[in-house]
């Protein structure tokens, strides 16, 4: 992860990443190597903290690779924050370790240009002005001034730069939040709940941008209670309930969990009797509005049994919803 | 050879960052309108002050130097050195207010190295504390000066003026650490400011005026040494070097300890 060009300031039209924008998030910063990867591992390992006798975080083991988003996920007081402030060096660990590139954040010469962090939209003095703001977190981590300007446009904040933060909204104060921790031009980014308070719009736009980021070979950790909010920007998931880790895998490897499809027909028990007769691998049950929900079984084959036994098909789709359902059983079973 | 010289570039490098760390604490003073504030409570209370010393009526029973005397004159233009209140309660806000709006923890990420940390917070506000002390005295002597030809008075010590700017600014610049050690070690803002209030303007200044033998040797009766202030019935405080080394020690005191229970505190 060397940070190599300073000088390199070539950035475009924040426009082009502001609302709307998504799509083409162009060379948004400066490009350093062409080596690609510049993020480095972030590992926690048997990482455990307990404030007086609550347990926090409980022997939570996971890695996150560069290159990647990964989504850090939990219900709210699982543990999440806790383990991005022991990861900083915010928080003392009971026991276990949590590091940056096999380093703890304190040994890490250059912190600010290793990793850049947005804790809870709540850490600004309110009469401080956006601009001075940056500039005071740019001083005091070594960083160029002159990038509290660039990194207010990259968020698209350069309009109320000079605006008292006491004043912005809470989806602004996520966007300043996200400007500080790109203050660095960081290789490895820990966001703590970053599409807290944006609109559709927001997200839609926060998850261009760190797809983007992600791109460039950095490392991406975003914590969210919300499955959807994270679930069209992550590659992978690190799942954790009660401060214990759930689950740690490729986002695929929790959607691709068994196919679920959901059939509507005017035929019901003809339908039934059909599949049992075609693909009798497949579950079916009765869901409360008259449909199906037909598991285990691709829809071609529901398809086509239903073509088979003339049988009249309303709609055949994936049951979409089933991925917070997925969530929800999982962080639940944790109890 | 090169491994002097690379050490002498790794100091430059620790004294560029300590330099950047203190101008983004200096920064953080001045980005907010809360110095401005607290100045022009500096100027307001040393003004009542000092008109209130040249034209309160002698209080029988409580009998002051009057202004017939050096002693009496030594009395009114160190009311220039009485802002350091205001020091210590602004070192005690910048800090708690670090606190109070969770930005400590975004500091700490720029620089993890706590006590540097500190060390430029406490160098910024004695910076903020000493202009205090020098605006106090600037306000306080003009004050002085002017209304002094209205009444009958001794001589002006010249010498003792310059000695009293001197010990205000020092004295305005020592509390305001103070105030950011109290700050770190009370936490909470209104309970910081309430207490540094209290002990200020009740406890210390009733033991400095009515027990001068224990009063002198809390801060605020080590200032009125270094200020060489006299109180009732000719009651005497330290000397200058006295008081000044008082003085210091308390700071130095507070401030190792403040720093040192931030070392490993968990930030939220």
């Amino acid at each position: 992860m060397s940070h190599t060009s300073p000088d390199a300031t070539s950035r475009q039209d924040p426009s082009a990443t502001s609302p709307g924008g998504a799509a083409t998030p162009g060379p948004i910063i400066a490009t350093r190597s062409d080596s690609g990867v510049l993020g480095s591992r972030v590992d926690v390992a048997g990482l455990s903290k307990h404030f007086g006798s609550v347990v926090a975080v409980d022997d939570l083991t996971f890695t996150v690779d560069p290159g990647r988003v990964t989504g850090f996920l939990g219900p709210n007081g699982s543990g999440k924050t806790t383990t991005l402030r022991c990861l900083l060096g915010l928080v003392e660990p009971t026991t276990g370790t949590a590091t940056i590139g096999a380093q703890r954040y304190h040994d890490i010469a250059h912190p600010a240009r290793v990793v850049g962090a947005a804790l809870e939209a709540t850490g600004f003095h309110p009469g401080r002005t956006a601009r001075n703001h940056l500039r005071v977190l740019a001083l005091a981590g070594g960083i160029e001034e002159s990038r509290a300007d660039e990194t207010l446009e990259l968020v698209g904040l350069a309009d109320s730069a000079r605006r008292s933060v006491g004043g912005f909204s809470l989806g602004m104060r996520q966007r300043l939040q996200l400007a500080a921790a790109l203050l660095g031009d960081p290789g490895v980014l820990l966001l703590d709940e970053p599409a807290n308070g944006l609109d559709p719009e927001g997200i839609a736009w926060l998850r261009g941008f760190l797809r983007y980021l992600a791109s460039q070979g950095r490392t991406i950790l975003i914590s969210s209670h919300v499955l959807s909010e994270v679930e069209q920007t992550v590659d992978d998931v690190v799942i954790i309930a009660r401060g214990r880790l759930v689950r740690a895998c490729p986002l695929s490897d929790i959607t691709d969990h068994g196919q679920r499809l959901l059939v509507r027909t005017p035929q019901t028990e003809e339908l039934i009797a059909a599949l049992a007769q075609q693909v009798p691998q497949a579950r079916v049950s009765r869901q409360d509005d008259g449909s199906l929900l037909v598991e285990d079984v691709d829809s071609p084959s529901v398809g086509r049994a239903a073509l088979d036994a003339h049988i009249e098909l309303h709609e055949l789709r994936p049951a979409t919803s089933d991925l917070e359902q997925v969530f929800l059983s999982l962080t639940g079973g944790a109890q | 050879m090169s491994s002097t010289r690379a050490t002498s570039a790794a100091g430059a490098t620790v004294i560029a960052r300590r330099r950047s760390l203190l101008s983004a604490e200096i920064l953080k003073v001045t980005s907010t309108k809360m110095w401005l504030g607290m100045l022009i409570g500096v100027a307001l209370y040393i003004g009542i002050g000092v008109v209130a010393t040249i034209f309160a009526p002698e209080q029988p029973g409580m009998p002051m130097p009057r202004l017939s005397t050096t002693e009496g004159l030594r009395n009114l233009f160190s009311t220039a050195g009485s802002g350091y209140v205001f020091a210590i309660v602004i070192g005690a806000l910048g800090m708690t207010q670090e606190l109070r709006h969770r930005t400590l923890s975004s500091m700490l990420l720029s620089e993890p190295r706590r006590n540097r940390v500190m060390v430029a917070k406490m160098g910024a506000y004695a910076g903020v504390g000493a202009f205090y002390g020098l605006v106090g005295v600037v306000f306080g002597y003009a004050l002085a000066l002017a209304f002094l030809p209205l009444k009958d008075h001794g001589d002006i010590p010249i010498d003792a003026l310059w000695q009293i700017a001197g010990g205000s600014i020092l004295g305005c610049a020592l509390f305001a650490i103070l105030g950011v050690a109290v700050g770190t070690l009370v936490r909470n803002q209104i309970g910081a400011i309430l207490g540094i209030l209290v002990w200020v303007l009740l406890i210390e200044a009733l033991l400095v005026a009515f027990l001068p033998a224990v009063g002198k040797w809390l801060p605020g009766g080590a200032l009125s040494g270094v200020l060489q202030s006299t109180g009732f019935n000719g009651a005497s405080y330290l000397p200058v070097w006295g008081g000044a080394l008082v003085l210091v020690g308390y700071t130095a005191v507070f401030g190792v300890i403040a720093a040192a229970t931030t070392q490993r505190r968990d930030v939220s």
